[in-house]
């Protein structure tokens, strides 16, 4: 049988020389090679992979049971129905201030984006936006904490321990509450009928109230006892999102479009070419660079942020003007706003974080 | 000797322009068949990289303790991964970098090609000070150091893992002309840890846990829900990667593993585990890898990544232009699903109006990259090459038309339909839509 499947000469001449023996694992008779090695057979281009250990495995007695203050510090998650929502307050004048200070070289005045992060506000009435044809006046959706976001829960806690992007887990409950009403004020969304101006404080009970515009904007349902039962129903009928046909002949007009617009901003270049590179000389990076790359070039190589660029002679000679070298050195070590002290990596000595500000002003 | 070998060496780093390469392999072949009819005469043509000594082969290579741990050869340079601004959410922390597949051969990445989506940069975590935390409706809540967790039976899988959003520039037409960035976004590598439930049977889960939350000790705290029913079938606790720790832009030392499902949901750098009663809704699970469509109402979570394919060879960055009319060549690329094994590939070589079902070749795995094979007689004519994969669990890959018919374009994630290459009469690849 499997001399038959052998289609290749070479191996024909070689299984000449190998010599028949019976398997044990399965009855078929297999050959042996030249060496002494089996020589298996193929069966319907099929290779069933995985072996198992069908041993019992459980009774592990491993780690040990968390504490509670630990469960406490790791536990802050915040769910839809308040779970883990932490006391606190603050009022949307505050998260004016600290938004100004902290969030809007990324998210941009009134959360209104433009600086290639996401934008928070606006959007609403855009969500059955289809972006076709750009030529035609078609705008894509804008998908926003108030057009989009189903809970202010996830608002909350995203804030408290993932923002501000370059230091998170820095902000207060407090200070999460007054961020969390601010942004839900520029969605002019209300609570309990009430406008959020700038003297709203938001507080745990209040916040409890919230509904976010679009909560029914999503399915299958998922919350409470309907548990996974829809999401099955929706993800096992393919036709949902898009089922495919098996037609093998005359499939119909298979019109071509070609790329219109064809983007190519990548880094390295793409190339497949196999020699080796000039060496470029004088190209040492230093050490103030290596730091410069790996803990400040998150905001200071990026315009948008508002951080001086690293390069712009400009905005540093003006910067050194205003304040002085030393205010400057006293700013990076101690941090400024936004920017945690030392870029956020506190292994750094004073005096390296002064080498690498020198590097960051004279860089080219 | 030794100026010749300079010579030569000079030659080749000067000639290295790929249109000089393939002038030099096309007078070859030229050459070769001429020498068979009229040998034995010396001709011009004759391959310096024979006649003359190798530099290589001359003197001593590198010694066996350069490289503690190995790297590639340095002509390999550009096998590389990339990142475009269009990609990255105003930096490149938030960002992604795509994987080279039309370099890659197999259903293994090599883990320094492995594509890294991350939400808040690379976290480089110290495994000493690594804990993993399993709490919420167990009987027994529990704290593992990373040495205890590796105290578990372990099993080692082989599964891709897929950015929900690989191929999205694709929704309103063709934008990229080159696989890299069309569908780099995914990678493959056998993976080792342990069964979640594994870890779970000893316990015990409350029978009100419902959803599991996992969330990752990153900058972003990158969270999510998953559904007990996955927990318990196929999901692992992996601090493995294609025999080695996992690499830090994967998670080390711990990462989730959710065979087949979007990537975001392996959670990287992985801290906690907590069982609950109701989903989470967390952050990722709000404006980005939910699913908006026309309706203006969107699906709200997508798990498994659905029946796909694509040729990797040919493919805009290895072209057939160095072919000749009546060579054969072969056809190849990768299918996978995360709702199953691959059971069948066909391929189109007129844009999809007609089809044959090829071969697969290799190791065919459930949730895996499996890879397909089509031998052809290359004519020189204009080509349409197109893939369609079909897997065990009854799902055929869609048309573009069949896609958008159902989910509009503006979902962003889980864009699986068929892509199809324009090769040209002179070899050179496109990417194409059939589409309208």
């Amino acid at each position: 049988m499997f001399m038959s499947e052998v289609k290749i000469p070479v191996i024909g001449t070689l299984l000449a020389l190998s010599i028949a023996v019976s398997s044990a694992m399965a009855g078929d008779k297999i050959q042996k090679n030249v060496d002494g090695a089996l020589i298996y057979p193929i069966k319907n281009n099929s290779y069933q992979g995985y072996a198992v250990n069908p041993q019992k495995t459980n009774g592990f007695n491993h780690g040990r049971a968390p504490t509670t203050a630990e469960i406490k510090a790791w536990d802050i998650d915040v769910m839809p129905d308040g779970t883990g929502l932490p006391e606190g307050k603050g009022s949307v004048e505050q998260g004016d201030e600290l938004y100004t200070a902290q969030c809007a070289m990324c998210h941009g005045d009134f959360g209104m984006g433009g600086k290639g992060y996401p934008t928070l506000s606006g959007g609403e009435g855009t969500l059955k936006n289809q972006l076709v044809n750009p030529e035609a006046g078609d705008e894509p959706p804008s998908r926003t904490i108030g057009s989009y976001w189903p809970y202010a829960s996830t608002l909350y806690w995203y804030v408290q321990s993932a923002m501000p992007f370059p230091n998170p887990k820095s902000l207060t409950n407090d200070e999460t509450y007054a961020l969390v009403a601010y942004m839900l004020s520029i969605n002019e969304i209300q609570i309990d009928g009430e406008d959020l101006d700038d003297d709203y404080v938001l507080d745990r009970a209040k916040f409890l109230k919230i509904k976010m515009p679009n909560e029914d904007g999503f399915y299958p349902e998922v919350n409470g006892d309907v548990g996974s039962k829809e999401m099955s129903k929706y993800l096992n009928n393919a036709d949902n999102f898009g089922q495919g046909t098996r037609c093998m002949k005359d499939c119909g007009d298979t019109p071509i479009v070609k790329i219109a617009y064809e983007l190519n901003d990548f880094h390295p270049t793409p190339s497949t070419a196999k020699g080796l590179p000039k060496e470029k000389e004088g190209e040492e990076i230093s050490e103030a660079q290596k730091i410069y790359e790996a803990t400040c070039s998150a905001c200071h190589a990026n315009a948008a942020i508002g951080a001086p660029v690293v390069g712009d002679k400009e905005a540093w000679d003006t910067l050194l003007k205003e304040k002085g070298i030393e205010e400057i050195y006293k700013n990076g070590i101690d941090g400024i706003n936004a920017m945690p002290p030392k870029g956020g990596n506190m292994d750094l000595s004073d005096e390296k974080t002064k080498i690498v500000i020198d590097y960051m002003i004279q860089a080219k | 000797m030794n100026t010749t070998i300079k010579n030569r060496v000079g030659d080749q780093t000067t000639s290295f322009s790929t249109d000089s390469r393939r002038g030099f392999l096309r007078g070859m072949f030229v050459s070769v068949a001429a020498a068979s009819v009229l040998a034995p005469i010396k001709l011009k043509a004759d391959d310096a990289a024979i006649l003359e000594e190798a530099e290589w082969g001359v003197k001593l290579g590198y010694p066996t303790n350069k490289h503690p741990y190995g790297i590639p050869s340095p002509y390999e340079h550009n096998n590389v991964r990339r990142v475009t601004e269009l990609l990255s959410s105003g930096d490149m922390y938030a960002s992604v970098a795509m994987s080279p597949l039309h370099e890659q051969e197999g259903i293994i990445t090599p883990n320094g090609l492995f594509f890294n989506r991350s939400h808040g940069g690379t976290a480089v975590v110290d495994p000493d000070k690594y804990r993993l935390m399993i709490h919420g409706l167990v009987e027994k809540p529990l704290v593992l150091t990373l040495a205890q967790l590796k105290r578990y039976p372990s099993e080692s899988r082989i599964h891709f893992i897929e950015c929900p959003a690989n191929g999205s520039t694709g929704w309103r037409g063709p934008q990229f002309n080159n696989l890299q960035f069309m569908k780099g976004m995914m990678s493959s590598a056998e993976w080792t840890g342990v069964k979640l439930s594994v870890v779970l049977a000893d316990l015990g889960l409350k029978p009100k846990a419902k959803w599991m939350l996992a969330e990752g000790s990153d900058n972003s705290e990158m969270g999510r829900t998953i559904p007990i029913e996955k927990v318990l079938d196929d999901a692992m606790l992996v601090w493995g990667q294609n025999g080695e720790a996992l690499r830090p832009d994967q998670g080390y030392p711990v990462r989730l593993l959710v065979p087949g499902w979007e990537g975001n949901l392996n959670v990287k750098w992985l801290k906690r585990l907590e069982f609950g009663e109701e989903p989470w809704h967390a952050k990722e699970e709000t404006s980005k890898y939910t699913m908006l469509q026309p309706s203006g109402k969107g699906i709200r979570f997508f798990w498994p990544m659905e029946v796909n394919s694509i040729i990797t060879s040919p493919c805009p960055e290895k072209p057939w232009t160095d072919l000749k009319k009546g060579d054969m060549v072969e056809i190849q690329g990768l299918a996978w699903s995360g709702q199953g094994t691959i059971k069948a590939v066909d391929l189109s070589l007129d844009g999809g109006k007609n089809w044959q079902e090829i071969s697969l070749k290799g190791l065919i795995l459930p949730k895996s990259w499996t890879r397909f094979s089509y031998m052809m007689k290359w004519e020189g004519k204009p080509l349409l090459l197109s893939s369609r994969a079909i897997d065990d669990a009854g799902n055929v890959q869609p048309t573009i038309n069949q896609e958008v018919a159902k989910v509009g374009v503006e979902s962003v994630y889980h864009r699986n339909s068929i892509c199809t290459w324009e090769v040209k009469a002179n070899g050179e690849v496109n990417n194409v839509h059939v589409r309208g």
